[in-house]
């Protein structure tokens, strides 16, 4: 099936009419999507500042980015839920929007960023003073997840 | 007309706030601002919680993690402020009778009374529990009473649009 067909697939499945059709569905659901992101992105800046060694610095990494990644892993999964659910709702829309495709892009950028070169990069930051890869890493996963939030503004704007 | 309605009526009709309500950019990048800030406001603001509700960083003293997360909060709710306050300028004459807008005034102020009190009675005696795992059972009811309530601000914020 096209990448095409399965947006209009979800547009028509038994979601879709009823994001499509209720007063308050996509507000609720857009609510806890914001609400997840604030936690998702809460927890990327903290485990992020602790790489760059702005906060937190006497602390292990390992324990703040272990704990931490079991918060984004919930918060992730709350936003994909939600998000399909809000892409059910408008899937024509979206599939054609370049706001769109470009979250899609750097959301999986910054997904496979984060279980990948990040996670090594943590590692090697344990205590004291971060050399500069876990740096370099940090100012990445930054910009990845701040360019998946404006992205995701820039589909209603544009 | 009552004098706030007034005040509200004055600031919507004002050069600055039409300007800002006609923009076709500033507006929306306000807007935009005002929306990512939740994070710096309520995504660490929630990490504390959790700890204080001993469900994550259990190794880390809670008093650490306050101190390292307060900055963040605070600096993340001077841009929620500011870009707020904007945001209402904007709109104020429809703020005024919007009762999502008035909810979320009435929880932000609750929000700001929870951690008044907190830090005023048993986050004093922090030396005495901050490196527990799980804290004094008023130091867990202030951290639901914080989730609880900036959640409803976030939830009452989306709410504007649809009054």
């Amino acid at each position: 099936m096209s990448l095409y067909a399965w947006f209009m697939a979800l547009a028509h499945s038994p979601l879709g009419r009823v994001m499509q059709t209720s007063r308050w569905g996509f507000a609720v659901v857009e609510m806890v999507h914001l609400l997840a992101m604030a936690v998702l992105g809460g927890s990327v800046l903290i485990v992020d500042l602790r790489l760059l060694g702005v906060i937190l610095k006497g602390e292990s990494a390992r324990t703040l980015g272990r704990d931490l990644s079991r918060l984004l892993a919930a918060s992730l999964l709350a936003m994909v839920l939600s998000g399909v659910a809000l892409l059910s709702e408008e899937a024509g829309k979206c599939y054609f929007s370049p706001a769109f495709r470009w979250k899609m892009a750097l959301l999986a950028a910054a997904i496979v960023f984060y279980f990948t070169l990040h996670r090594t990069a943590l590692r090697r930051a344990d205590k004291g003073t971060p050399a500069l890869w876990p740096r370099i890493a940090a100012v990445v996963s930054l910009l990845l997840w701040l360019g998946v939030g404006v992205a995701g503004r820039a589909i209603g704007l544009l | 007309m009552p004098l706030l309605q007034q005040a509200c009526q004055t600031l919507y009709d004002s050069a600055f706030g039409t300007m800002l309500r006609e923009s076709n950019n500033a507006f929306p990048v306000i807007e935009s601002i005002h929306v990512l800030s939740i994070t710096l406001v309520f995504g660490t603001i929630a990490v504390l919680d959790l700890r204080m509700l001993g469900i994550l960083l259990r190794p880390i003293s809670i008093a650490c993690v306050a101190r390292n997360v307060f900055p963040l909060t605070w600096s993340g709710f001077a841009v929620s402020l500011a870009s707020g306050f904007l945001l209402f300028w904007a709109e104020a004459a429809k703020m005024y009778s919007n009762p999502a807008f008035r909810a979320k005034l009435v929880l932000l102020a609750l929000a700001g009374l929870n951690a008044l009190i907190f830090h005023g009675t048993v986050y004093r005696r922090v030396g005495e529990w901050k490196d527990l795992h799980v804290p004094p059972w008023r130091a867990r009811a202030a951290a639901i009473a914080s989730l609880a309530l900036w959640s409803g601000v976030i939830v009452a914020g989306r709410a504007i649009a649809y009054f």
